[in-house]
């Protein structure tokens, strides 16, 4: 079973683990004389590979990327066992011995392949020209480029310097980026909780009220409607999300919403309101707090 | 004689180093100023004419006097265009396609006379004459493949100018307003460089022996300066148009021309375009050799160009190990000045574009480690180390495999559903800063160990202490791997100024590496048995179209990434200050703009291959001469 947070580091270490079966085994069988000669051997490297990628890897990644993987893959085979003369010559014979017919079985594998090939070649092409009634890829992006300033509620936000108010200190003063750790284990609703908690609780019931119908209770993105929409709504668990950003750019995300998103890469595929219709620019800061406190992430900063 | 000798070394040393100084204090002055011109202009302005009015510097917020018009609101008819079809109606990929090629035969122009120092310094250091001969006479060459190359640099220079002027008359009115001087400076600079180049060549075997040698090395010295400099004055124009400083919201010039030139991206863009020139010039002559390689007639020539491609290659990878530090910082420093910049570029709207950079970088790693891999054929007692190929192979696999996954991937709608979510919940960890820089340095670190096995291929080390050396080399790059890969996961954990932060002491690790690895190498080679020597010429063909695998995804990575530097401005001449009113404002499509650069790669090398074939009538003699010295080896594991 996959677990998430976890599986970055199992997937390379299930590769790292094939690879060295791979040249144990290898070792083995040469030392019992049975090498596997080097033809075969790429082809079970880029099978074994394949099915990591398509069946072991799971949820499955897109085609796009299995091809990305798989050109990888054929790319490295190829230079591995081209990378000395003798595997280089070793992996040719049984290619050019078929293409030459040094032999009858030689021979019938030609006649085969020769066959064979351009029926395969054949249905590829028809296959990829045959029209098809999928929906297109989506180059979509993600991350849109954040204006300089933004004005919400009348009141205007450089982005590049604006500071959350409510992040702050026992003694109210604003808590530096990367300090807010020893909150993260805190209760908020202890009634003796500090005010950085207090306005987290704000922001978490905020958040309850009016966000976790599409991001979900523990902000994956998974909320009760999240499905209705294509693409589902941004997980701020991920690393590559709210973690990479800026607590303002966050501010100016809740306020404008899919409406407020720049020009460039438009059509944008948004369904978020813009907050500031609803909330104060309070709210909007609270919210941002408890999304980073409750994901145990740091927002971005440039010093 | 012999005190004649020593002073005749000693005045040599120190006018090179005299030169050298003034290399130095070129690319040290930048960094050290600061605008203080500001204060002392709005001083004096302040006491003799207090009706100037004053403004406010957009970058460096300082007040200073109003000292040039606004920039024009221009509208789309403001910008004369010729009655071209599509895409040639737009002006644009006029300028793009020009600038590129200009750009391509400049950066060549720049790093051959680099590598000619190196290679002429080699060769005055090296004691055994037959070898510094053998130096002397490869530099004498590239020196002579760049003559043609700095024509033609020219020339494009002057298309483009004229093409700035015509297509874009009131941009470079503005432009030029605010870099008057700075032009005219350039053009001197060009006239001084032309001239040192014409001496360092043609004076090249006049002033072959003795003082006259070391002027003549000094002199190549000199014009690398003049090259740097050049370079740095025409980066100050692109950086402006990125992060514009010394002027106010509306453009207004405020008297320090110091200010524009020193904007936020001025040194980072200085610094990566030095590197990055270096490992353009490498790839260049080391396609050359290889070319040269494929089509040669006879064993001779083979072991010619096959030494030439290598030393080419060495000093192309040399130098490229350091590059994606640099770049590194330059994009630090794009985020550092404006947020959404950085934004566009790694995560927004051009995000795309750095993924097939990250391929391209990847071919790189694996260009140069098959080459090597194939070079150790080449020595006899290299199979004890060719068992390692596999691993190393592996390692570079795996980390090429986090390199280059994005975060947000292309995909269909239905698999986006299977997925349920943009990101994938395994491998969308791979696309976020923190993995992609334990990858690029396990990339270098296991490029380092191919370059370390391959000096050791055709030598037995005899050294008394082989057991402690090899186990510091491997402690050394476990410990390097190990602190690489665990600082990249850390990097998940903590907040973002302190994860890229975390870059430097992985950068540590990885120069540790080389550094001190390399001087540990070679230590443990010093008195070592040969098992043969480097039998030139006896490498397979696949490692030349290596070498063009290589010199080919440089210059792609320079179109990809010229193309990504510019196109952030989006609908901006001059970021945040001059408007782009064309009616071409707009960002081209991925497909679209990948064809421009490609079609503007070929062009380059077309262009390359009538510079070789013009090369090639005047240096029938020379190759001639030089082909016969090449009987011995040379550099990284070449000595005997």
């Amino acid at each position: 079973m996959w677990i998430p947070g976890y599986m970055p580091i199992e997937l390379l270490l299930i590769i790292t683990l094939v690879a060295f079966i791979y040249v144990g085994v290898n070792y083995l069988l040469t030392k019992m004389g049975k090498r596997i000669p080097a033809f075969p051997q790429a082809i079970l490297l880029w099978l074994g590979a394949y099915s990591i990628f398509k069946f072991v890897l799971f949820p499955p990644i897109p085609s796009a990327l299995l091809y990305t993987f798989m050109g990888l893959v054929t790319l490295v085979v190829f230079l591995f066992i081209s990378s000395t003369e003798k595997g280089w010559t070793e992996f040719k014979r049984p290619i050019l011995n078929t293409v030459m017919a040094v032999n009858p079985m030689y021979k019938g594998i030609r006649t085969v392949s020769f066959v064979v090939l351009p029926l395969l070649i054949g249905y590829g092409t028809y296959d990829f020209y045959l029209p098809k009634f999928d929906e297109p890829i989506d180059l979509r992006t993600v991350h849109p480029a954040p204006p300089a300033s933004v004005t919400v509620r009348g009141t205007n936000f450089t982005l590049q310097t604006a500071q959350n108010p409510f992040r702050v200190d026992d003694n109210g003063k604003y808590l530096p980026v990367g300090q807010e750790s020893k909150y993260f284990k805190m209760n908020p609703f202890d009634p003796n909780a500090p005010q950085y908690m207090k306005n987290v609780r704000d922001g978490g019931a905020i958040f309850f009220q009016n966000c976790h119908f599409c991001h979900g209770d523990n902000l994956n993105g998974r909320g009760m409607f999240a499905f209705a929409f294509v693409p589902i709504p941004a997980n701020f668990a991920d690393p590559g999300t709210i973690a990479q950003l800026q607590e303002t750019f966050v501010f100016w995300r809740i306020s404008k919403g899919g409406p407020g998103l720049p020009r460039e890469s438009a059509p944008w595929a948004s369904a978020m309101p813009p907050w500031e219709e609803h909330l104060t620019t309070d709210e909007i800061w609270k919210v941002n707090m408890f999304e980073y406190w409750h994901t145990e992430f740091f927002p971005r900063t440039w010093d | 004689m012999k005190a004649m000798s020593r002073r005749i070394r000693v005045w040599s040393l120190i006018s090179f180093g005299a030169v050298a100084t003034m290399l130095l204090m070129s690319l040290v002055m930048p960094l050290l100023s600061t605008p203080v011109m500001a204060d002392d202009a709005t001083k004096a302005v302040t006491e003799t004419a207090p009706k100037v009015e004053m403004a406010k510097d957009i970058y460096y917020k300082k007040e200073g006097p109003v000292s040039g018009p606004p920039v024009p609101e221009l509208k789309a008819t403001d910008y004369p265009s010729y009655n071209l079809p599509y895409p040639l109606s737009e002006n644009r990929i006029i300028i793009w396609s020009i600038a590129q090629q200009h750009l391509y035969f400049g950066s060549f122009v720049l790093a051959v006379p680099i590598f000619c120092m190196i290679i002429e310094l080699v060769g005055l250091l090296v004691k055994d004459p037959v070898m510094a001969k053998k130096y002397d006479d490869l530099a004498h060459l590239m020196v002579k493949i760049s003559l043609t190359a700095y024509s033609v640099t020219a020339i494009l220079g002057g298309l483009l100018i004229f093409s700035f002027i015509t297509l874009y008359p009131d941009f470079f009115k503005y432009l030029s307003s605010l870099f008057k001087p700075v032009m005219h400076i350039y053009a001197l600079l060009f006239l001084a460089e032309s001239g040192t180049l014409y001496l360092y060549y043609y004076g090249w075997d006049r002033m072959a022996h003795g003082f006259a040698k070391w002027i003549h090395a000094s002199m190549g010295v000199l014009l690398n300066v003049f090259g740097t400099v050049l370079m740095m004055l025409a980066n100050s124009w692109a950086s402006f148009m990125m992060s514009p400083a010394g002027v106010d919201e509306k453009g207004r010039y405020l008297g320090n021309l110091w200010a524009v030139m020193h904007n936020a991206l001025w040194n980072p863009l200085n610094v990566h375009r030095i590197i990055g020139n270096m490992v353009f010039g490498g790839g260049i002559v080391a396609a050359y050799a290889a070319y040269k390689f494929l089509a040669a007639k006879n064993q001779e020539e083979k072991a010619y160009y096959d030494w030439m491609g290598y030393i080419a290659m060495f000093l192309a990878v040399g130098s490229l190990i350091p590059l994606p530090f640099a770049g590194y910082w330059l994009m630090r420093e794009v985020y550092g000045f404006r947020q959404q910049m950085g934004i566009t570029l790694m995560g927004g709207l051009l995000a795309w574009l750095f993924i097939i950079q990250a391929v391209l970088i990847g071919a790189l790693f694996f260009s140069t480690n098959y080459y090597l891999f194939n070079g150790m054929e080449r020595m006899r007692g290299a199979e004890r180390y060719q068992k390692y190929i596999k691993y190393i192979l592996f390692l570079t696999t795996a980390a090429f495999l986090v390199w280059l996954t994005p975060h947000t991937l292309v995909m269909r709608p239905a698999e986006l559903k299977a997925i349920g979510g943009q990101q994938h919940p395994v491998i969308g960890n791979f696309g976020v800063m923190s993995a992609k820089n334990g990858a690029v340095n396990t990339m270098i670190m296991t490029t380092i160990i191919s370059f370390l096995l391959y000096q050791r291929s055709n030598k037995i080390v005899t050294v008394k202490w082989e057991a402690w050396g090899n186990g510091a080399l491997m402690a050394m790059f476990a410990v390097a791997l190990v602190n690489n890969w665990w600082l990249a996961i850390y990097g998940y954990f903590i907040p973002a100024n302190v994860r890229v932060g975390l870059s430097v002491p992985q950068v540590v690790g990885t120069l540790t590496t080389l550094f001190i690895g390399s001087a540990i190498n070679i230590a443990m080679m010093k008195g070592s048995k040969l098992t043969g020597p480097i039998e030139w010429g006896k490498i397979s063909v696949r490692s030349q179209y290596a070498l063009f695998a290589l010199a080919v995804s440089f210059t792609w990575l320079m179109a990809l990434m010229g193309y990504i530097r510019s196109s952030v401005r989006l609908f901006w001449h001059v970021m945040e200050v001059f408007r782009d009113n064309s009616p071409w404002a707009f960002t081209h499509t991925i497909g679209f703009a990948a064809n421009v650069m490609s079609i503007n790669v070929m062009a380059f090398w077309l262009f390359v291959l009538f510079v070789f074939w013009l090369g090639e009538l005047t240096s029938q003699h020379a190759l001639a001469e030089a082909r016969k010295e090449v009987a011995r080896p040379a550099m990284a594991g070449g000595s005997e």
